[in-house]
């Protein structure tokens, strides 16, 4: 039987998975795509489909360009401050010294924690009062910069950006180490020997030698941006006044705060689609990456 | 005190020959005091009650043990009944007690919040009406009529037993007013007056934290009424007037006054009510408008009602706009679909309880709507609030359950836009009558 029919083995493997993966992923996703169609609200039977209408007036709804450009701004910080910050860190404690590994762990420690952990750690940091972050300002002399961090419409997304990057920026930093370890040292040395200095041997050797790492970390970064809800719910529940507003915030208030399932799913399915185009996108490049260094 | 030991004592007398003359008249007097008090009282145990009984509600803390210690009792007292009682987490209740009606599978009985919340399910049909137990315990003459209008009827049926009542008023500290020769202000220029003699002292007058936003709709509320009205207030509520009305427009503006003079502890966005309340409790502010919950918080901090904190009413503005009480109201209420509709409605009634609602009150800080409560038990400071309320011709609830939800998230993020920039109202006004507008629309 299973001569003939060789398939039989990966398939019962497969079954199971691919039936819980359908029902809790698979599933949802469908489920959520029809319901932006309608005018559910979110309970009760009284469902009518309306077609287009969800993302015609969101397109137009002032909350949902203001979590669109925060969202691009979120984006845009993620994909630079923690990657970079990662790849110093990297750089900085690649090799075998053993003060290394304590720092390695210490700045990957934050992993190991839940963003509503760490949303209510940077809370306490940033309270006015009592806040290290503004006793801090305060005890160098720059007291004009203490402010409410979190309260401030102008600072809100920015403190609570901080927060997610302090977590981020460890995952990015073990990745960028684990890239690291495949760049040849002949390679490197090579790169001495003909008389580069450390800067060159960095930007003309290294870096490029860190491609593949490069891309897993921005896509896994681009990804972990798009969906940030958790800490943003924690520290400012998308306030002052939707200053702090990101689309998962704004899905989330949509459809559970005002009751509006059919609109919030329609915000839902934009999230998915702008997340699929970066999954399609680091397909790709992570393909090209490969072909090269083959 | 239950109906099987009065059932059990007359089985007694009626079937045991040889008791005494004496002891027959004594079995008689204990049925009479006991048939007497079981009729000013509503009977914990019920002999007809059978199968299982759910409830689910939405306190927590003491409130939640009170809950919970409140259904053993009437289970214990029911043994016919078998019960799951599940709190659930304040913010959380507001959706899973949604799904779980419109899922076919209600609890019998649960918490809500009296207003426009209840509406909102009664339009739906989720409600079961308690029409039949509301006059077979006569609870019109147990409730003020205000409380029984506005928080148990909808659509000219009873639905709702109230169980707390809250009043939002201005909540001081009592050394730092007598420091400063302030007298509680009964009118707006007497408020502005002290608030500028504290001022001069460099202490702000109101502290406020409204983090999590709701803090604020108080002063919007209280301005609105008693410079527009309730009837006015109630056309906002239910979009039948504009945010850009001249009403709303006054009310944001002498807001605007207090916030603009620094009136106001700094940042008020970046703090909880609670914190607002150690302001004043600390001297660090002198009062903050809040709901009589607060009186809880400074009993935790040692301060004595009437000596450490007291209290005055929102002061008036226009001399002729008719007075209004303001605050929240707990109830339970009945699901339509109750697999146990009966269990469910004796539970209802035996929350009508003097005694249930006394110790709740007494526990949770709040007011006992029930008139049959014995309000000596109060401390100074409760005891003028609930004649304060009983004064008043209206009960008003707050903003966020006297507008339907959707529009409140719009109205209390603009509460909260407002603290942080002030000055800009009139374009911010404009943004939130577009919106709510829109969500009223959405909801025809």
């Amino acid at each position: 039987m299973l001569r003939r029919h060789p398939w039989l083995v990966p398939a019962s493997f497969l079954a199971l998975p691919l039936l819980v993966y359908g029902a809790f992923v698979i599933l949802p996703t469908l489920n959520s795509l029809y319901y932006s169609f309608t005018d559910w609200v979110g309970y009760g039977a009284d469902i009518s489909f309306i077609g287009t209408a969800n993302f015609e007036k969101i397109f137009t709804d002032r909350l949902f360009s203001n979590a669109i450009k925060n969202t691009a701004i979120w984006l845009l910080l993620a994909m630079t401050a923690p990657t970079l910050l990662g790849l110093s860190l990297a750089l900085a404690l690649q090799g075998k010294r053993r003060i290394n590994t304590l720092y390695k762990s210490l700045f990957y420690l934050p992993i190991c924690l839940s963003p509503i952990i760490i949303g209510i750690i940077w809370v306490w940091l940033y309270s006015p009062k009592l806040g290290i972050v503004n006793i801090f300002l305060r005890g160098i002399g720059l007291d004009q910069l203490a402010t409410a961090w979190l309260a401030n419409p102008n600072t809100a997304l920015y403190a609570v950006f901080v927060a997610w990057a302090w977590q981020q920026t460890g995952l990015n930093m073990v990745i960028f180490l684990a890239g690291l370890t495949s760049v040849p040292t002949p390679l490197v040395e090579a790169a001495k020997v003909d008389g580069a200095n450390y800067w060159q041997t960095l930007l003309k050797v290294i870096i490029p030698m860190l491609r593949p790492a490069t891309v897993v970390v921005l896509a896994l970064t681009a990804i972990s941006a798009l969906k940030s809800f958790e800490i943003i719910w924690v520290m400012t529940m998308g306030g002052p006044f939707n200053r702090s507003d990101t689309l998962a915030v704004f899905m989330y208030s949509e459809s559970f705060r005002k009751f509006k399932m059919g609109y919030g799913s329609s915000a839902a399915v934009i999230l998915f689609l702008m997340t699929l185009v970066i999954i399609v996108l680091y397909f790709r490049f992570a393909a090209a990456a490969e072909e090269l260094y083959e | 005190m239950s109906r099987f030991l009065v059932n059990r004592l007359a089985s007694l007398a009626s079937h045991n020959g040889e008791l005494k003359m004496k002891n027959r008249r004594l079995i008689l007097a204990v049925l009479f005091v006991l048939v007497a008090a079981l009729a000013a009282t509503p009977a914990l145990a019920q002999d007809d009650l059978m199968g299982d009984f759910t409830v689910s509600h939405y306190f927590g803390g003491f409130g939640g043990e009170f809950i919970d210690g409140i259904v053993d009792d009437f289970i214990a007292a029911n043994p016919g009944l078998t019960h799951a009682a599940s709190p659930v987490d304040h913010e959380q209740f507001k959706t899973s007690i949604l799904v779980q009606l419109a899922g076919g599978n209600p609890p019998d009985a649960f918490s809500y919040w009296a207003g426009a919340r209840i509406q909102f399910i009664v339009d739906d049909g989720f409600l079961m009406p308690i029409d039949d137990i509301w006059e077979a315990n006569d609870m019109d003459s147990q409730f003020p009529q205000a409380v029984i209008d506005t928080a148990a009827t909808y659509d000219m049926h009873k639905y709702a037993v109230p169980l707390t009542l809250h009043w939002v008023g201005m909540f001081y500290n009592t050394a730092l007013f007598e420091e400063h020769g302030v007298m509680a202000p009964t009118n707006w220029d007497e408020l502005i007056h002290a608030a500028e003699t504290f001022k001069m002292a460099g202490i702000p007058a109101f502290a406020l934290g409204s983090i999590n936003r709701w803090p604020g709709q108080f002063w919007f509320d209280m301005i609105l009424l008693r410079t527009a009205g309730n009837d006015y207030r109630n056309k906002l509520m239910s979009g039948e007037a504009s945010y850009t009305d001249d009403e709303v427009v006054r009310a944001f503006s002498l807001w605007n006054d207090l916030v603009q003079a620094n009136h106001f502890y700094p940042d008020a966005n970046a703090y909880d009510w609670d914190e607002a309340a150690n302001m004043v409790a600390n001297g660090e502010a002198a009062m903050t408008l809040m709901g009589t919950w607060i009186g809880g918080h400074f009993a935790g901090n040692e301060m004595v009602a009437g000596e450490d904190f007291d209290y005055f009413s929102f002061p008036t503005i226009d001399e002729d706009t008719p007075r209004a009480s303001l605050g929240p109201i707990d109830t339970f209420v009945v699901s339509a679909d109750a697999a146990n509709s009966d269990a469910a409605k004796a539970f209802l009634n035996y929350l009508t309880n003097p005694d249930v609602q006394w110790d709740f009150a007494e526990g949770a800080g709040n007011l006992a709507p029930s008139l049959l409560v014995d309000t000596s038990n109060y401390n100074d400071v409760v005891a003028r609030i609930a004649a304060e309320i009983a004064n008043d011709p209206v009960f008003a609830f707050n903003y966020d359950l006297a507008t339907p939800p959707p529009v409140a998230e719009v109205g209390l993020n603009s509460f909260s836009e407002f603290m942080a920039n002030p000055g800009d109202f009139m374009a911010m006004l404009e943004r939130v009558q577009a919106d709510a507008a829109a969500e009223f629309a959405g909801m025809e």
